[in-house]
């Protein structure tokens, strides 16, 4: 489990991460989501002790991360800009990993290796960018480590790779309770993958919750009624987030389970009605809304 | 044999419910036969393991499957099942009748389209 309690992080005179407390439990896909800038890879940095916390505490297993060697070897972080030893090979990655990772299993480095077709013998100067990011995940997967932690590990890959990927992290999952901690902007794709989903922002972060029960808390709701309503009365006691009219349909966003809204809009004779879940992507932009960050406000 | 629409708004576990359920009740799944395993079916379908896991026990709370520990999990009998299903057919088409009586659809009509209906549906088997 890695428990983050209070922490915070400043560069000069700018909050990067303000007070974040988060619970990761193993066996469990987190994703990480967020507005530019949020503090999602200062976050992941600090979990993974390159950046050592103003205040707070957080802990892997139980133990202080920050220069920590065996607290280190429990996880492996998948940076966003890759840093690569000058001239060095993948073979030349895979004894040094070797050297640092106790479980760095060395055949499959090899099988994966070709399987995804990456000579190991080439510079890993003259690879693609995507190819890099390759290279990273099987050196990832392939140290054995208990908690996996990807800095938009995915967005550089092709769909089949993509495909490949998650099903590698799929496997891992089920056959040694691996731990991901994703963060991403392609929410789309966290929804298939992820079961918890922390939502930070400005440093922040909003929630942190189980992405199931996210969706069943939280629904849009298309309806018509038949005599003019009040609609806050129609839905009292339920949170409404967003409230559109257009005519006589009203469109709202509403903090409740799909049969609490039912019952209170069948209460006032609809003459239809609808109750939808949110895709990730629509609870992200709902919930970011409420502070603040408002895509109307970008555009314009 | 299991397709994720991922344009459907429904969580995925869902859809993977209702896609075995369609299997089990239609009698594409036998009694007995094994479901494929959380791990082999995640890698299929290239999604989180603890997804399938929890569309497993929502079949299993609903008693479509039953597991046997270390060797998996198991269509039950489901006899019974067809039945409820059965019931809620006909459950539907009494609000269906209530709807008809109010719109002015006479009991002949309806009638003649349910054996039209039959007809039809016959033909395609």
């Amino acid at each position: 489990m890695i428990e983050a309690v209070n922490v915070s992080k400043q560069f000069d005179k700018i909050k990067a991460v303000d007070q974040i407390t988060a619970t990761i439990r193993e066996g469990n896909v987190f994703g990480l989501v967020g507005t530019n800038g949020a503090g999602k890879s200062t976050f992941l940095r600090m979990l993974s002790g390159i950046l050592k916390p103003d205040s707070g505490s957080i802990k892997i297993d139980g133990m202080d991360v920050y220069e920590n060697i065996k607290a280190k070897e429990l996880f492996f972080y998948i940076s966003d800009d890759q840093y690569f030893f000058s001239n060095a090979t993948p073979k030349d990655l895979k004894t040094y990993y070797q050297i640092a990772y106790s479980g760095f299993d060395g055949g499959r480095f090899d099988n994966l290796m070709k399987q995804f077709e990456l000579d190991q013998h080439r510079k890993i100067n003259t690879f693609s960018k995507g190819m890099k990011k390759q290279v990273s995940i099987i050196c990832g997967i392939c140290a054995n480590t208990k908690y996996i932690f990807c800095d938009e590990t995915f967005d550089g890959l092709d769909p089949v790779m993509r495909q490949a990927v998650k099903s590698i992290f799929a496997k891992e999952i089920t056959e040694r309770n691996m731990t991901p901690v994703i963060a991403s902007h392609n929410l789309r794709e966290l929804e298939d993958i992820c079961d918890h989903v922390g939502l930070l922002h400005k440093g922040g972060i909003l929630f942190s919750k189980d992405l199931f029960d996210m969706k069943l808390s939280i629904h849009k709701v298309q309806c018509v009624f038949q005599n003019e309503v009040d609609i806050n009365q129609v839905f009292e006691n339920i949170e409404l987030l967003k409230t559109e009219k257009r005519g006589s349909l009203y469109t709202i966003t509403a903090r409740g389970t799909s049969e609490e809204i039912t019952k209170r809009i069948a209460m006032s004779n609809p003459v239809f009605s609808e109750v939808l879940p949110l895709t990730l992507e629509e609870i992200f932009i709902s919930e970011t809304e409420v502070v603040g960050y408002d895509i109307k406000k970008l555009i314009l | 044999m299991i397709i994720i629409d991922y344009k459907d708004r429904r969580p995925i576990y869902e859809q993977i419910v209702e896609r075995f359920q369609d299997l089990i009740l239609k009698g594409v799944l036998e009694v007995d036969s094994q479901l494929p395993s959380v791990r082999n079916l995640a890698m299929d379908l290239s999604i989180n393991p603890n997804t399938i896991q929890r569309a497993y026990a929502e079949l299993e709370r609903k008693g479509y499957i039953y597991s046997v520990k270390g060797r998996g999990s198991f269509i039950s009998n489901n006899d019974h099942l067809i039945q409820c299903k059965k019931d809620e057919i006909f459950q539907s088409i009494t609000k269906l009748m209530k709807e008809a009586h109010d719109l002015g659809i006479t009991k002949e009509e309806f009638m003649n389209k349910v054996n039209e209906g039959f007809k039809e549906g016959m033909k395609d088997d």
